[in-house]
């Protein structure tokens, strides 16, 4: 694999023979370099993950036994996919969002934890999701803070409003790469530009910015507190951006680097295929450490579809015996595949130390809906070492309404995040890690 | 309409139609129900026990906090899902807990309005997507489509409601590119090449079917060989093994017949037949060349139909093919119905807007659903018949475009920017004067600041030091302008607590916003300069003019469709195998017609109850087909007659209404009913319930839906709601899944238990309205739900103040919706009576 580097880097790798591994992650930017200088590749970094899949799973055949907790439990027809990933995967049950009331909002409220109704005056309003919790920490030292992934008509796939699995600490929505070819080429294809013109593009949006900027300052004034608030989020994303240009400006010149293994998609991948290759995507985003969080959002309707059902996904999650629960129970089988597929790359996919991504990363795979209308036993499997989760386990929360929190603040405090609390959480889950 | 639920103590406010007091409103649970949380309750939730850290002994009946509010929604969550009062302790009665539920859930929406009261506040709004796209049509001229925008108002309600739209950092850069791609479109120096050229479509169709006939036929003749001697090797055959052999024959005879159809049939060497082959429908692609610049084209094509078509199939469609379309697919724009023959073919006349963001093959084919599984489903069919593929429906013989269509050169929005003309001489100084007068229409006549204008030359002037042209550097500053907070958000400065009357000019914007989605005209604008504004005759003068404008189809539609819910059209997938017909040109056609309908009448004065029951549909060609009415001609919508008789007349007779109440299957009495209770009734149902256990125990009965929906009854929790719902839906029945008519339902199942795959069940359609108003069947019910053209009148009135005023509809707007009902109520509701009553309110002149 040749790949064009910068002297200085080309040069550390040819005194360092501890790096040969190297080549797999992004070319580090100056600090970043240093850093890794220093610390040798000793520790690969931290990486979270977070997947929703929309309308629930199916109540009889997803959810193990509640009555067999622990290592010696079955995993049940529609899991059945993960057996080879048993060992290294945990389950968990009787985890809740208590204000959750929304029986089709799968991921509105999934990693945040908010109650719509908490501002008054407001219809809606929610905080902060894990993942961005996550992202100020980790995303500081890649090209991407965070990197959000969905699907297109997310509302068909029982998903809720927002843009993304994402919300902002103003509790705002982040938008996401809704389909394969968007995320690749955000990624991976990299700018032909010369860089001295790129350098003259960064100081024109910087101009661009500073040019909005003054606008909304005159507007500013004499707006009511309500509108104030409005104009704010227009000051925020131009912050935001800021925030993004300067990152870019440290990344300018270290190109970004396609993966070896994965082809630039073609447009019109719709379904099992767009999510397997969105898994590729993501496995090769972190392979080249382009960024250390990710949230997806996962197509269901178009995801059914493409397996030859001819219901929508919101029929399907409504299932009754027949064509319905048919359908339903081929979902499962097919997203389980699928996610050991991501298993199975996560733990090929190795780290500069010997280790693999899968050591280093903590997922998590659910949805905000239990099944059909249900909100009660939030679907959760947790894998990956990144967290320090013991896995190989079937845990089923004392508590009937545990909290999903609980399991945020868990993998985040687990991933090295310094938070106390999130969103509704009691406390972290300490049969997690003993 | 709100009698049956007199023992709800905010009915006071409801009821009486004399109630003009400002009584604040409440959410109160009835005292009644003291026994029932006393009994059922209170042994282990009361301050001594508290079970669960639940103390519901000091819980107000009055909830209005967000405490009470949360503390009785999970009272509610409780009882729904059935988990208390827990399986061991003794359980309240039916009837009672049905009772206490209904009122509680409607409480808890009453006082989840209440805390959620924005107090009258408008929140200053950015653009919607609509109102974005007309915007910037309206200042360059080029038609947007910005998909790649966020959704707007997804977390429910109207799209022009401020509070809910948000903006996002992403979103900024994509107005940049957006404004970009526009600018890049219209200010076109050079005029645009003209393009004519006509083409044979059979050359290509011909070519394309003797190709793979070829391939096919070819290999076929190789595995004969083969077949003489099956020791020989199959790669001297070009095979790679023998089990190939088998799969090309099966190739040949699987696909060769449809090709061979075609290139036989006599009318296809003089023209195209449609056929369906393995790969999907054919299509007939006018491809235009990169070099042909966007705008309005028109094409031409010499169509005749086959006599013995069904006549649904007898519709020439037209639509784009995207990169994303499989073979045969369309994304489709609409259809023109065809009545010339084979002898006396006729020549259809399609006008095409080609844009930037869409595709440049225009495709040609025959009506049909939408997908290539339903052309593959319709070619399965016709083989099983002993046919090489399916019989064709239209033929054409050549087809024509010309474009793009220029009217004017250069453009009036071109001479807008470069406003000295095409000899001006470029200079900074005129780079500067052209900044300031785009902005300052971008702005809706709002002067720029200095300080702004400034840093805009100064983007205009860096892009000039890297080279750019004159022109080319100008795009720089006017897109930053058209991503701008003065562009994208309808500023109106206020105090926090104290209303102002808006300036005419602000109300000129608001106005038009309403009503066109987009920025103001000349005419409004110098209506607003000159006073007229402040006037209320001369307000009205401009409402009307502004109603009577074609862009007032922006309200109608952008309001229509997001009042009656009709995203839901959208939803599902409809089953091409039991309803062909419903196809994609049925569903853009289903969906204008309720737009026409709405604005037949606010042009004829209408009363708003026509759309509860009306003499007359307004309707096209494609529709008449639909509904079986004789004597409609023309892809225009007009107001047709219909006969007492007829099911049509009125929203619940529409294709639209009635698909979607359903779940592209099967019909829902409970979405209809639902919807008719939300809709026409204006006593929405509270929302679905979480965690309530779902019924399934009759999934392998095939069983009508009536009877499906008794087991609603068994559990209060479903009852609850359902009581009232679902006898609605029942009178609905006669309407099929897409809204035909029917005297018998067809029920499938596929389980592997029932031996009768389908069964057809008479369809009994009386039932009882909340009211306790029996109906015996259809008819009978349009003719109650008519009577309470009151209620109907005030649900159009909240979504009317919510639309245009941009907020949230609730209790401090209901003296306002007092005011227009009584108003409108002296012009005997005519439709456009309500939009004069609030754009002449003072809420909709103040801030």
């Amino acid at each position: 694999m040749k790949i064009p580097q910068s002297p200085t880097r080309r040069a550390f790798l040819r005194s360092s023979s501890a790096l040969l591994t190297l080549p797999f992650l992004e070319s580090f930017g100056a600090k970043q370099f240093q850093y890794a200088a220093a610390s040798a590749a000793a520790t690969p970094p931290k990486r979270m993950m977070f997947l929703s899949f929309g309308w629930g799973p199916t109540k009889e055949s997803w959810y193990p036994d509640i009555n067999t907790t622990g290592s010696n439990y079955t995993l049940p027809a529609g899991l059945k996919g993960l057996m080879r990933h048993k060992k290294d995967l945990t389950i968990i049950q009787k985890l809740t969002n208590q204000f959750s009331d929304e029986a089709h909002w799968g991921s509105t409220f999934y990693l945040t934890g908010a109650n719509r109704y908490a501002e008054p005056g407001q219809s809606f309003s929610n905080t902060i999701s894990a993942d961005q919790v996550a992202a100020e920490v980790l995303g500081k030292e890649t090209r991407f803070t965070s990197i959000q992934l969905g699907c297109d008509k997310a509302e068909g796939s029982g998903h809720g409003p927002g843009l993304s699995l994402a919300w902002n600490r103003q509790g705002k929505p982040l938008a996401g790469l809704n389909n394969p070819v968007a995320a690749y080429h955000k990624l991976f294809a990299d700018d032909k530009t010369p860089l001295a013109q790129r350098q003259a593009m960064l100081r024109q949006r910087r101009s661009v910015l500073d040019t909005v900027l003054e606008n909304a300052k005159t507007m500013n004034r004499g707006l009511s507190v309500n509108d104030t608030d409005k104009l704010d989020e227009y000051f925020q994303s131009v912050r935001e951006i800021e925030v993004r240009l300067s990152k870019e400006e440290q990344w300018l010149d270290v190109p970004k680097r396609r993966p070896t293994e994965l082809e630039e998609p073609q447009d019109a991948i719709v379904g099992y295929e767009e999510v397997k290759l969105m898994y590729d995507i993501m496995v090769a985003a972190m392979q080249i450490d382009a960024t250390r969080v990710l949230t997806y959002r996962q197509p269901v309707d178009t995801f059914i579809r493409s397996l030859g059902a001819t219901i929508s996904g919101h029929n399907m999650s409504h299932y009754t015996n027949g064509a319905r629960r048919s359908v339903a129970e081929m979902r499962d089988e097919k997203q389980t595949e699928l996610l050991a597929y991501l298993i199975d790359k996560l733990k090929a996919t190795k780290e500069p130390d010997g280790s693999s991504l899968f050591d280093n990363v903590s997922l998590s795979y659910g949805s905000n809906i239990e099944s059909i209308h249900y909100l009660k036993n939030c679907p959760t499997i947790i894998t990956g070492g990144g967290a320090g989760v013991k896995h190989g386990r079937h845990l089923v929360m004392e508590g009937a309404k545990t909290p999903l929190c609980n399991l945020w603040l868990s993998l985040l405090q687990g991933s090295g995040i310094d938070v106390n609390s999130h969103g509704d959480s009691s406390g972290a889950i300490k049969e997690l890690f003993v | 309409m709100n009698s049956f639920r007199a023992f709800i103590t905010i009915a006071p406010l409801c009821l009486s139609p004399f109630a003009f007091s400002a009584d604040v409103p409440e959410a109160v649970m009835p005292e009644i129900h003291f026994d029932f949380l006393n009994e059922s309750c209170l042994d282990c939730h009361d301050s001594i026990t508290e079970e669960g850290g639940m103390n519901l002994e000091e819980l107000s009946f009055n909830i209005d906090t967000l405490e009470a509010a949360e503390k009785w929604q999970k009272v509610l969550n409780a009882l729904n899902s059935g988990e208390m009062p827990p399986d061991d302790e003794p359980q309240p009665g039916r009837a009672e807990k049905t009772i206490f539920l209904d009122d509680l859930s409607h409480q808890l929406v009453t006082a989840r309005k209440i805390l959620s009261d924005s107090g009258g506040v408008i929140t200053m709004r950015r653009l919607n997507r609509r109102e974005y796209e007309n915007t910037l049509e309206d200042l360059l001229g080029v038609k947007v489509s910005a998909d790649e925008l966020p959704n707007d108002g997804s977390s429910g309600g109207f799209d022009t409601v401020g509070s809910s739209l948000f903006f996002s950092s992403d979103q900024f850069e994509q107005y940049l590119k957006i404004a970009r791609r526009v600018l890049d479109e219209s200010l076109v120096a050079q005029k645009p090449k003209l393009f004519k050229k006509k083409r044979e479509p059979e050359v290509d169709a011909r070519e394309l079917a003797e190709t793979r006939y070829k391939r096919l036929f070819e290999a076929n003749e190789r595995a004969a060989d083969w077949r003489k001697d099956e020791t020989q090797d199959p790669t001297d055959f070009g095979f790679i093994d023998s089990a190939r052999v088998g799969f090309e024959e099966g190739q040949f005879k699987n696909q060769g017949p449809a090709y061979r159809w075609f290139l036989d049939h006599p009318d296809s060497q003089t023209g195209v037949v449609f056929y369906v082959a393995t790969p999907g429908a054919y299509v007939d692609r006018t491809t235009l060349p990169p070099t042909a610049a966007p705008g309005r084209y028109r094409l031409r094509a010499r169509v005749a139909a086959f006599e013995d078509a069904p006549s649904h199939r007898k519709f020439l469609e037209y639509g784009t093919i995207e990169e994303s379309s499989l073979q045969g697919e369309l994304d489709v724009m609409g259809a023109r119905c065809i009545t010339g023959t084979l002898d006396n073919p006729q020549i259809v006349e399609i006008p095409i807007e080609v844009t930037s963001s869409k595709s440049r093959k225009i495709g040609l084919r025959e009506r049909q659903p939408n997908s290539r599984n339903a052309a593959r489903f319709a070619l399965k069919k016709a083989r099983k018949n002993g046919d090489a593929t399916t019989n064709p429906a239209l033929w054409i013989d050549w087809v024509e475009w010309e474009g793009p269509i220029v009217e004017q050169w250069p453009s009036p929005y071109y001479d807008n920017v470069f406003f000295k003309g095409p000899h001006a001489k470029p200079s900074d100084g005129y780079a500067s004067e052209i900044i300031e007068r785009f902005a300052q229409r971008a702005f809706r006549i709002q002067d720029p600041k200095p300080s702004f204008l400034k840093k805009l030359t100064v983007l205009y002037r860096n892009r000039r030091i890297e080279g750019d042209s004159f022109e080319e550097a100008l795009k720089e500053p006017l897109s930053v302008v058209l991503a701008s907070p003065a562009f994208l958000f309808l500023k109106e400065p206020g105090q926090n607590d104290e209303k102002r009357e808006l300036a005419d000019l602000e109300l000129a914007v608001r106005l038009s916003y309403f009503l066109w989605s987009g920025p103001p005209d000349e005419a409004l604008y110098e209506a607003a300069l000159c006073g007229e504004l402040s006037k209320p005759d001369g307000l009205r003068h401009q409402t009307e003019r502004m109603l009577d404008h074609p862009k007032a189809w922006e309200f109608i539609s952008g309001f229509t469709d997001q009042w009656l819910t009709m995203d839901r059209l959208d939803f599902f997938q409809f089953n091409y195998e039991l309803y062909p017909e419903f196809d994609d040109s049925i569903k853009i056609a289903a969906r204008d017609e309720v737009f026409h309908t709405i604005n037949v009448l606010i042009q004829e004065k209408l009363p708003i109850g026509s759309l509860l029951k009306s003499d007359f549909v307004v309707i096209n060609d494609l529709l008449a087909d639909f509904y079986d009415i004789e004597g409609v001609e023309g892809h225009q919508f007009r107001k047709v007659k219909v006969p007492p008789e007829s099911p049509r007349g009125g929203l619940l007779g529409t294709v639209a209404v009635m698909a979607m109440g359903s779940d592209g299957e099967r019909s829902s009495p409970v979405e209809r009913g639902a919807w008719v209770m939300r809709k026409l009734l204006n006593d929405p149902p509270p929302p679905a319930p979480a965690n309530v256990p779902q019924l399934s125990r009759f999934a392998d009965d095939l069983l009508p839906a009536r009877d499906l929906q008794i087991a609603h009854m068994e559990e209060p929790q479903c009852a609850q709601c359902h009581r009232k719902i679902d006898p609605i839906g029942y009178g609905l029945q006669n309407f099929n899944a897409v809204g035909k008519w029917r005297e018998l339902e067809r029920v499938e199942t596929d389980s592997k238990k029932v031996k009768e795959k389908v069964k057809y069940h008479p369809i009994d359609p009386s039932g009882i309205l909340p009211n306790k108003t029996p109906f015996s069947n259809y008819f009978e019910l349009r003719d109650q739900i008519a009577k309470h053209e009151d209620a109907f009148a005030r649900g159009f009135t909240e979504a009317l103040i919510e639309y245009g005023l941009g907020r949230p509809y609730g209790f401090t707007d209901y003296d306002l919706a007092e005011e227009i009902l009584a108003s409108s109520r002296h012009q005997e509701y005519d439709a456009s009576a309500f939009i004069h009553a609030l754009v002449q309110s003072q809420q909709f002149k103040q801030k």
